[in-house]
Order: C-alpha cells, then sequence, then structure tokens
C-alpha cells in the first residue's frame, strides 16, 4: 500500500493546469485510500470513512452478483434460442463468454460516455467527481437489453447525464433517476430497440425459425482457439433458430393470454430463479433479494421504501384480481412478482436515496404508490409492456411534494401543540 | 362511469399542461414557491369548472344552427368563450382580493392573466372540437383544471427543492423550469395509452 501511495503521489498532474486529469486523478486516489481528514478539535462536522463514495461502492458490491448471472443468462437465452446446451450448467463456459462479449460492451461505452461528461463537469466546477456516476454507470447495463445498439446506448446516456444531473447542479442534486431516465430515453425516442420481441435474446439475426446466429471475430477468433486448445466445446458458426422458440417475454405474454399462456412456455421455477429473456440484470430474483437485504441492513437503501412498494403492489394486484376484466387482471397477484423487474426495480431504483422522498413517513408512501403506479401500468396500459420504470419516474415527479406535505403537517401539528402548550 | 373516465383522462392521461403544454406562462411564472402555486391551481380549476359549462351553453344553445337563433354565428365562439372567462376570472379576482389579501399580492398580476393562460380557453376549443355534452364538459372542465393544479403543485415542490441547487448559472430561474417540465413530461407519458372507457366496456 506504501508503494502505491508514493506511486500515486508522484504521477498527480497539476490541478491548475489539467484540471480535467486531476479530477480524474482524484477519483482514482479516493478509491484506495481515504482522504486524510479528520475531526479537529474546532467545528462540529464529524468525519469518517464512510463518504458518498463509500456508500455508493456498496451499491455496487450488491449489483455484482446480478452481473454475475446477467452474464450467464445473456449467453443462455441464447444458446436456448439456437437449441444447443439447454441445460444449465452445460456449456456454461460458451454462455460466459457470449454474455461477456455483449455486455463488456455495453458497460464501457456507458462508462466513457457517463464518467467523461461527469468528469468535465466535475473539473469545470472545481471539485472531485466523488463517484457521482459509479452506482448510474453500474446500473445502465443491467436495465438494457443485451443487444441495444452502442450508438443508442451512448446517446441515452448522455441525455441522461447532462439534462437530468449536470443541469441540476451534479451528483445528489438530480430530481430524476439516472439510470430510468436514460432507459426512459431509449424507450421513446428508439422503442424499436427496447421493447416487443425480438430484443431480448442476443446474438440472432431475428428469432425466426431457421435465423442464423452472428458471432463476431471475438467469438470465432478469440474465444473459439482458446476453448479448442483447452480440449472444450466451441461456438458453432452454423447453428441456427430453432422452431417454436418466440423470444416473448413473460409480461409481453400475459398481455395477451394472462397466467395460462405463460405457464405454457416458462414454469414459474423458470421465472423465479431467472433463466428467461429480459434485461441484463433484471431476471435471477433471488440474487436480487439477497442484494436488496444486504443494502436494507447495511442501511444504504430505505426498507421503508422497499417495504411501501412491495404493500402497493400486493394492493393492487388484489384490487385488478377483484376487478378481473381482462385476462392480464386475473393473473394473481402473488404472481406478478415472477414476471419482470418488480424486484430489480424495488431493490435499486426506487431507493435512490437522492430522487425518493426522504421524509420517513414520506417514504412510506412513496413507495406505496410506486407499487400501485407501476401494477397499473404493467396491467392496464397497453402501450407499455412494463410499468416499474416510468412509475418510479412518474414518482420522482411526485417525491419532493410529498416531502412538502409531511412536513407542513408536522408544523402544524407541532404549533398546534405549543399553543395548547402556551394557552 | 362516463364523467369519472373523462376526469381522470383529463387530469392525468391528457394532462393539460405535461401533454398538451397548454398554460405554460403562468405555470412556470407562479411554481416557485408550493403556496403560491396552490393558490393559483385552485383558481384555475375553479374557472376552468365554471367557464366550461357556461361555454358550453352558449355554443349549443346560441352560436350552433340547431340553437335558439337558428343562425350559424360559431364565427363568434373565440370572442364570447373569452368574455366569459374573462368575467369568471374577475369573479375570481374580487373573492381572493377579499378572502386571502397576501395570495392576491403573490399572484400579482398572474391573476387577471388567468384570462389569457392558453389552458382555459384551450379547454373550451377542446369541449367544441370533442364534441361533449353538458355533463361530460364540467367532468372535463374539472379533470383538466385538477390535472393543471396537480401540475403546477409537483413542480412548485421541486423548486422549492432545488432553490440551492449548484444548478448552472444560464440555466438557473426559466432554464431549469423548461428542463424540469420536459422531465416530468416524460414521467407523464407513463400514463398515456391508458383507456378508461375501454377498461370499462371490458368489464
Amino acid at each position: 500500500m506504501k508503494g502505491l501511495l508514493n506511486f500515486l503521489k508522484r504521477i498527480e498532474p497539476d490541478k491548475e493546469k489539467r484540471p480535467v486529469l486531476h479530477t480524474f486523478y482524484d477519483a482514482v486516489f479516493t478509491f484506495f485510500f481515504v482522504p486524510a481528514h479528520v475531526t479537529s478539535g474546532k467545528g462540529v462536522h464529524i468525519r469518517d470513512g464512510m463518504n458518498l463514495k463509500r456508500l455508493m461502492v456498496m451499491v455496487v458490491l450488491a449489483l455484482q452478483l446480478c452481473y454475475l448471472f446477467g452474464t450467464y443468462n445473456i449467453g443462455h437465452q441464447h444458446f436456448l434460442a439456437i437449441g444447443q446446451y439447454t441445460g444449465f450448467l452445460e456449456g456454461i463456459h460458451l454462455k460466459l463468454a457470449f454474455g461477456l462479449i455483449q455486455i463488456l460492451p455495453i458497460f464501457i461505452v456507458t462508462h466513457i460516455v457517463g464518467l467523461g461528461i461527469e468528469i468535465y463537469y466535475a473539473a469545470k466546477r472545481g471539485h472531485g467527481v466523488e463517484e457521482g456516476f459509479l452506482v448510474s454507470g453500474a446500473l445502465i447495463p443491467l436495465i438494457m437489453p443485451p443487444d441495444i445498439p452502442l450508438w443508442i446506448l451512448a446517446v441515452a446516456v448522455a441525455f441522461a447525464v447532462i439534462l437530468g444531473k449536470e443541469a441540476f447542479g451534479g451528483t445528489g442534486m438530480n430530481v430524476f433517476n439516472i439510470a430510468l431516465l436514460a432507459r426512459a430515453f431509449v424507450f421513446f425516442a428508439y422503442p424499436t430497440t427496447i421493447s416487443g420481441d425480438e430484443v431480448w435474446v442476443a446474438g440472432l439475426e431475428s428469432m425466426q425459425a431457421g435465423a442464423a446466429a452472428t458471432y463476431s471475430w471475438a467469438h470465432l477468433s478469440l474465444f473459439n482457439p482458446l476453448f479448442e486448445s483447452l480440449g472444450w466445446a466451441t461456438f458453432d458458426p452454423t447453428a441456427s433458430v430453432i422452431d417454436g422458440f418466440t423470444g416473448a417475454t413473460p409480461l409481453a405474454l400475459a398481455a395477451k393470454g394472462g397466467w395460462d399462456a405463460v405457464t405454457q412456455v416458462y414454469s414459474p421455477a423458470a421465472m423465479w430463479w431467472g433463466t428467461i429473456p429480459g434485461s441484463v440484470g433484471e431476471t435471477m430474483k433471488p440474487f436480487i433479494i439477497a442484494g436488496a437485504l444486504f443494502l436494507a441492513l447495511t442501511k444504504v437503501a430505505s426498507w421503508r421504501v422497499m417495504l411501501g412498494m412491495l404493500l402497493g403492489t400486493i394492493f393492487t394486484g388484489m384490487l385488478l384480481n377483484a376487478w378481473s376484466a381482462t385476462p392480464f387482471m386475473e393473473v394473481p397477484w402473488y404472481y406478478h412478482l415472477y414476471m419482470g423487474s418488480f424486484w430489480f426495480a424495488m431493490a435499486f431504483m426506487a431507493t435512490d436515496p437522492v430522487t425518493a422522498a426522504s421524509t420517513n413517513v414520506g417514504k412510506w408512501i412513496y413507495g406505496f404508490f410506486i407499487g400501485f403506479f407501476g401494477l397499473i401500468i404493467r396491467v392496464l396500459n397497453p402501450a407499455y409492456p412494463e410499468g416499474w420504470m416510468l412509475a418510479i419516474l412518474f414518482m420522482n415527479v411526485w417525491a419532493s411534494l410529498i416531502d412538502y406535505m409531511v412536513l407542513q403537517r408536522n408544523i402544524g401539528r407541532r404549533m398546534a401543540r405549543a399553543k395548547q402548550a402556551s394557552t | 362511469m362516463d364523467y369519472v373516465n373523462i376526469f381522470l383522462k383529463s387530469a392525468f392521461i391528457e394532462n393539460m399542461v405535461l401533454a398538451y403544454f397548454l398554460g405554460m406562462c403562468s405555470y412556470l411564472a407562479v411554481s416557485k414557491s408550493v403556496k403560491t402555486a396552490f393558490g393559483l391551481g385552485l383558481a384555475v380549476i375553479f374557472v376552468l369548472g365554471i367557464t366550461m359549462p357556461i361555454n358550453w351553453v352558449i355554443n349549443h344553445y346560441l352560436l350552433s344552427e340547431n340553437g335558439l337563433l337558428h343562425i350559424d354565428l360559431t364565427f363568434l365562439r373565440l370572442i364570447l368563450f373569452i368574455a366569459v372567462i374573462a368575467s369568471m376570472v374577475q369573479l375570481v379576482e374580487m373573492v381572493v382580493e377579499k378572502f386571502s389579501p397576501a395570495l392576491y399580492a403573490a399572484l400579482g398580476i398572474f391573476l387577471p392573466l388567468i384570462t389569457v393562460n392558453c389552458a382555459i380557453l384551450g379547454g373550451s376549443l377542446f369541449m367544441v372540437s370533442r364534441e361533449y355534452t353538458f355533463g361530460e364538459s364540467v367532468a372535463f372542465g374539472l379533470g383538466g383544471g385538477f390535472g393543471w393544479f396537480l401540475a403546477i403543485v409537483a413542480i412548485a415542490a421541486i423548486r422549492e427543492r432545488i432553490r440551492y441547487s449548484n444548478i448552472p448559472a444560464p440555466l438557473r430561474g426559466l432554464g431549469i423550469a423548461f428542463i424540469l417540465t420536459g422531465l416530468m413530461g416524460i414521467a407523464f407519458m407513463s400514463l398515456m395509452g391508458i383507456d378508461p372507457a375501454a377498461l370499462a366496456a371490458a368489464k
């Protein structure tokens, strides 16, 4: 560690002459070393190693399992479509290699664009980046379809970071969730790349039976010789999509034919364990719940929002069951927790401390209404297949007002108490 | 049930501000604090809810060819609608001045300017072009006003929250309010596409 410190000290760029480079340097430096601020005799502030950066690293840690399974599942879905290695552990090296080739460019582009803009603005303002993009940058690849064109991703990230965050004053000032804003941008500007049945399985010409699998240079010239030399199975460039594979997500099926249509294609166990098509990180429910528990126990994320959202969803699900006018409404409320990205949205999106309501009562209300609107949009809105992204953005609008009302009510109550005491 | 549908639709799904971007001037100018925004929002609900049925009656019985005069006077529509709106706003202004001088002072010129608030005239013209019945126009007026009220209160709360944010200097004030409105519009697109009437029919 001493050697690293000396090395980092030696290469420190000049802050005056190269502000952008220095900001980047500072970001890397504080990754390894806590700044040497300590509480002195003067002043009332307690300085602690638990700063914003370490808080955000917790979220990134909680996401790692999702990354692992997401990488695997990109490959798994691809091989299911072409009918090879359909078992869970069969051909796992191929699936992981395939997933890695898909997700790595997404991850890199997200960070180059997002972090680049972030560092530029932080340097202009003359303060550190504080890893403002660390969490957004980790979340964005997980909520995109695996086949997203990289230029669309870059435009979306730039939109979200510049208009959603930097315009509002940088880290901790944004009103809307950055990651969801990026996704909503893709969703409304380039809908064909993020909805429908065609986009959730990567590496295929189309979802028609007989369509060829498309492998790139990395598959055929990088990994194939490597696997061959190890005596493992290799990518088969002649593979094509098998009969009967549609690539439709459970929600797309449920919207058409209710729960029966879903179970004809996917078993509840497969939905729970995440071997279904979907956005990269949303499918594996137990890993997400583990991440949610980790965040709740370390108090990084608010359990009130999570529980409120769960209650809101259950309540709305029961309400829709009671109404049951369409097949989708008849889906039992507990099965709504199996489909789509409910858990991911609950654990990582709704709990964003910046955009959520910040009073305790407000958090319950905020969470509850996300659950309510999310399910309303999912079930009642034929235009959108899934509701959580839009429900959370919608409640971001109201979070400030909820806080305002809670505070006003509190002020009013205390005022009444004070008046009573004085008479 | 029909009236509830129209109310919900005009309040949330086809929000006057965030879907049609009507009534932006007072929406942006008075949304600096929640208290004044609340007052103006109530005034807009009242004016929309009152003028819509009055304009409906005028349009139906006076201006249309099947009305009492049996002459097609629809070219007078705009001018009569505005006259009704202006007189109603006068009424609101007097009431506010009498009962809440503080709010009257805070709203300033924007209270009489409700007269030319495009959401109000736009609402009346929507009512004509969508051929609402009397009851539907009441529901539409109240719903549209309620949606406008919600939008201005929401943006006022957000603007109170970001008042001390380190917003880039050129964007402070109106600039960030425009960006905010656009982003709120994206969020409100979440409900666009829901058709309460179709859902009620499915039952």
